[in-house]
C-alpha cells in the first residue's frame, strides 16, 4: 500500500469534498423550497385551511418567507432551518416543533436503512462467494432468485407477513399453539415495541426492489474482478495467503455501493416502515401528508435530503483514509 | 434500482427462453392495456356478497374477492391505473432526457455541467419522499404521479445520452457530416440519437414505464395517493391482506407485478445486450 498523502492535502481534499456537500445540501433543500412556491393557490391556504387565524396565518408565512420573493424566502427559510428552526406541525400534532417530531422519527429510518443494506451486503457477499465462478448449471438457482430482481418490496413485506400470519392462523386453528391469538404482523395497531416488525421490514428492505439481486451482481463482479487482477496472480505466485488481500481490496468497493444505493433504500424504507406501522420518518411523512401538514413533511424531506449527503461525505471520507488514490477519482 | 443486466447474467444459458416469455408478458400487458379502454367495468355493479372468495373456476378464472368481484377481471382493469401514465411518463423521459443529454453532449460546456448538477441533486433526493412531498403540495392524481416520476428520470436518461454523443461526436464521420453541411438538427436528431442512442431509449422508456408501475402500485397499496376502491389497481388489491389476512385473492396481482416487471427488465437487458453487440 502507498503511503498516505500528506495531512495537509488531505484535509484540503476532505474541506473541498465537504464544501460539495454543502452546495449539494443547499441545491437540493432549494428544490424542495421552490416545489413549496410553486403550490397552485395560496400556499397558507392550502395549509390551514379557510378557517385559520390570523395569528397563524402570520406565523406561517413567516416561517417559510412567504412575503419575499423567491430567492429572499429561500435565504430566510434557510436561516431559519440552519438553526434548527423548522416551524412548528399543524395538523399532525399541532404546536410541536418539526425539528424534534423528524429527529425522533429519523434515528428509525436511518437505522433501519442501514442495517437493511449491510444485511443485503452481507448475504449479496456470502452467495457469491458460495456460488464462486458463474456455470450454467447455477441457473437453476439464479432463474428464480432473479425475480427478486422484479419484486417490490411492499410485495416481498406482503408476502412475508401473510406468511407468518397464515402460518399462526394454521397453528391456532390446529391446536398446535394456544395463545396469544394476534398476529405479529399488525393490520393497524401499532406494536412497534416489538422487533418483530422491525426484523420483517429489515428483511423485506434487504429482498425488494431489486436490491439484494443488484448487489449480489455487483458483488460478484467485484470479486471476479479482484480476484483477476494482475497483483493477485503476483500473489498466488508468491504463494501468499490470497484472502486478506481480496478482502482489503473490497472495502472501498463495497462503500461505494453503500453511497450508491442509499436513496434507493431510503425510499423502500418509507413504504415498508408505513405497512409495519414502524414509528420512523416514513410513518410520520405518510400519516403527515395525509392530513397535508406541509410544515412536517417538508421538515421530513429536508432530513432525507441531509441524511443522505452527510452519509455519502462520510462514505467518501472513509474511503479516502482507506485508500488514497480515492481522492483523485472523487475529484 | 434494478440490476442491469442482473436478470440475463443470472439466467445464464436458457436466454432465448426467458426473453421469448418475456415479451409474451409484455405483449400481454400491452394487449391488455389497449383493449382495457374499451371494456365497461363498473366495480359497483360488480358487487355480489352470495359469492364472496369462490375459488377459481370456468366462471372466474382466478376466483373471486371478499365482495364476489371476480379476480381476473380486475386483474384485466388493473392494468389501466399504470398503462397510459406509463407510456407518457417515459415518452416524456425519454424525449426530454433524450434532447437534453443530444444538447449537452453536442454542444458541451456549461448545460452539460448543468445536467451533471441537476443529476446529482435529484439523486440524494429519495424518489419516493419526494414523490410524497409533491402530492402533498398539489392535488395528487396518477397523472401527476407519472409526470413527477419522469422528471425524476430525465437527469438519468440525459446523461447517458450525453455520455454517448460526446464520444461519438468527435468521430470522423460525423465531422465529415458537418463538414459536407449538413444541418446540425439532422446530424445531432438522425445521426447521433436515431441511429445511435435508439436502443438506449428505448431501454430507459421501458425502465421508467416499470417504474410508473412499481410507484403506482406501491401508492395504491398504501392507499391515499393512487387509485382508491372500488375502481381496481393491482396495488390496492394487494392491499385488501391489511384486511383479510388470511385470504388469498392478493397473490395475483403481486404476482402480476413481479412477472410484469421481471419481463420488462428482461427486454430491456436484452436491447442493451443487443446495442453493446451491434457496438463491437
Amino acid at each position: 500500500m502507498s503511503r498516505p498523502l500528506g495531512l495537509g492535502a488531505m484535509s484540503l481534499w476532505a474541506l473541498r469534498r465537504a464544501a460539495r456537500s454543502l452546495a449539494l445540501l443547499v441545491g437540493a433543500s432549494f428544490l424542495v423550497y421552490a416545489t413549496l412556491r410553486t403550490a397552485p393557490g395560496n400556499m397558507v391556504d392550502l395549509v390551514l385551511g379557510l378557517n385559520g387565524t390570523e395569528e397563524a396565518r402570520a406565523t406561517l408565512r413567516a416561517e417559510f418567507g412567504l412575503d419575499s420573493g423567491v430567492l429572499l424566502g429561500y435565504a430566510r427559510w434557510a436561516a431559519r432551518a440552519a438553526t434548527g428552526d423548522l416551524g412548528r406541525s399543524i395538523t399532525f400534532s399541532p404546536g410541536e416543533g418539526v425539528a424534534e417530531l423528524a429527529l425522533g422519527a429519523f434515528a428509525v429510518t436511518l437505522g433501519l436503512a442501514l442495517v437493511s443494506l449491510l444485511l443485503s451486503v452481507t448475504f449479496a457477499y456470502a452467495l457469491a462467494v458460495a456460488l464462486g465462478r458463474p456455470q450454467p448449471r447455477q441457473g437453476l438457482l439464479l432463474g428464480p432468485l432473479s425475480f427478486l430482481n422484479a419484486a417490490p418490496s411492499f410485495v416481498v413485506a406482503v408476502c412475508l407477513a401473510h406468511g407468518i400470519n397464515a402460518l399462526i392462523h394454521l397453528q391456532l386453528q390446529g391446536g398446535g399453539r394456544v395463545g396469544p391469538s394476534w398476529y405479529p404482523i399488525p393490520t393497524y395497531q401499532s406494536i412497534s415495541d416489538s422487533l418483530a416488525p422491525f426484523s420483517f421490514a429489515m428483511i423485506s428492505i434487504s429482498l425488494g426492489d431489486g436490491l439484494f439481486m443488484d448487489l449480489f451482481n455487483a458483488v460478484r463482479a467485484e470479486l471476479r474482478a479482484v480476484s483477476g487482477a494482475q497483483f493477485m496472480s503476483a500473489v498466488r505466485a508468491k504463494g501468499a495467503r490470497t484472502r486478506p488481500h481480496i478482502v482489503k481490496n473490497l472495502v472501498v468497493p463495497t462503500l461505494s455501493l453503500f453511497t450508491a444505493r442509499l436513496p434507493l433504500v431510503l425510499s423502500a424504507v418509507v413504504v415498508v416502515e408505513y405497512i409495519f406501522t414502524l414509528d420512523g420518518s416514513g410513518y410520520l411523512l405518510f400519516e403527515a401528508a395525509k392530513v397535508r401538514d406541509v410544515p412536517v413533511v417538508v421538515g421530513v424531506s429536508l432530513f432525507f435530503i441531509a441524511a443522505v449527503i452527510l452519509m455519502n461525505l462520510i462514505l467518501d471520507l472513509v474511503k479516502a483514509k482507506v485508500d488514497p488514490r480515492e481522492v483523485a477519482r472523487v475529484e | 434500482m434494478w440490476s442491469s443486466a442482473g436478470a440475463r447474467r443470472a439466467l445464464g444459458a436458457p436466454w432465448s427462453t426467458s426473453l421469448t416469455l418475456s415479451a409474451l408478458m409484455v405483449g400481454a400487458v400491452l394487449l391488455c392495456g389497449l383493449v382495457n379502454p374499451l371494456v365497461e367495468y363498473d366495480p359497483v355493479l360488480e358487487v355480489d356478497l352470495s359469492r364472496r372468495y369462490l375459488p377459481p373456476s370456468a366462471e372466474h378464472l382466478l376466483g373471486t374477492d371478499g365482495q364476489g368481484r371476480s379476480v381476473a377481471f380486475r386483474v384485466f382493469k388493473g392494468v389501466e391505473a399504470f398503462f397510459f401514465p406509463g407510456l407518457l411518463a417515459g415518452l416524456l423521459a425519454a424525449l426530454v432526457g433524450g434532447a437534453l443529454g443530444a444538447t449537452a453532449g453536442y454542444v458541451g460546456g456549461g448545460l452539460g455541467r448543468g445536467i451533471a448538477a441537476a443529476l446529482e441533486l435529484l439523486d440524494t433526493l429519495p424518489r419516493m419522499v419526494f414523490l410524497v412531498l409533491v402530492c402533498t403540495i398539489y392535488q395528487p392524481s396518477i397523472a401527476l404521479i407519472a409526470a413527477t416520476s419522469s422528471l425524476l428520470f430525465v437527469p438519468s436518461v440525459a446523461t447517458l445520452v450525453r455520455r454517448r454523443v460526446e464520444a461519438l461526436a468527435a468521430e470522423d464521420y460525423i465531422l465529415a457530416h458537418v463538414a459536407h453541411g449538413f444541418h446540425p438538427l439532422k446530424v445531432v436528431g438522425y445521426h447521433l440519437l436515431w441511429l445511435q442512442c435508439r436502443a438506449l431509449l428505448i431501454r430507459q422508456f421501458i425502465f421508467v414505464f416499470a417504474y410508473v408501475l412499481f410507484i403506482e402500485t406501491a401508492l395504491s397499496y398504501l392507499g391515499d395517493y393512487g387509485v382508491q376502491e372500488p375502481r381496481p389497481s393491482w396495488g390496492n388489491m394487494v392491499a385488501q391482506t391489511r384486511t383479510s389476512p388470511t385470504e388469498w385473492p392478493w397473490l395475483f396481482p403481486a404476482v402480476a407485478i413481479i412477472l410484469t416487471i421481471a419481463a420488462l427488465l428482461t427486454l430491456g437487458d436484452a436491447l442493451a445486450q443487443r446495442e453493446e453487440e451491434v457496438k463491437r
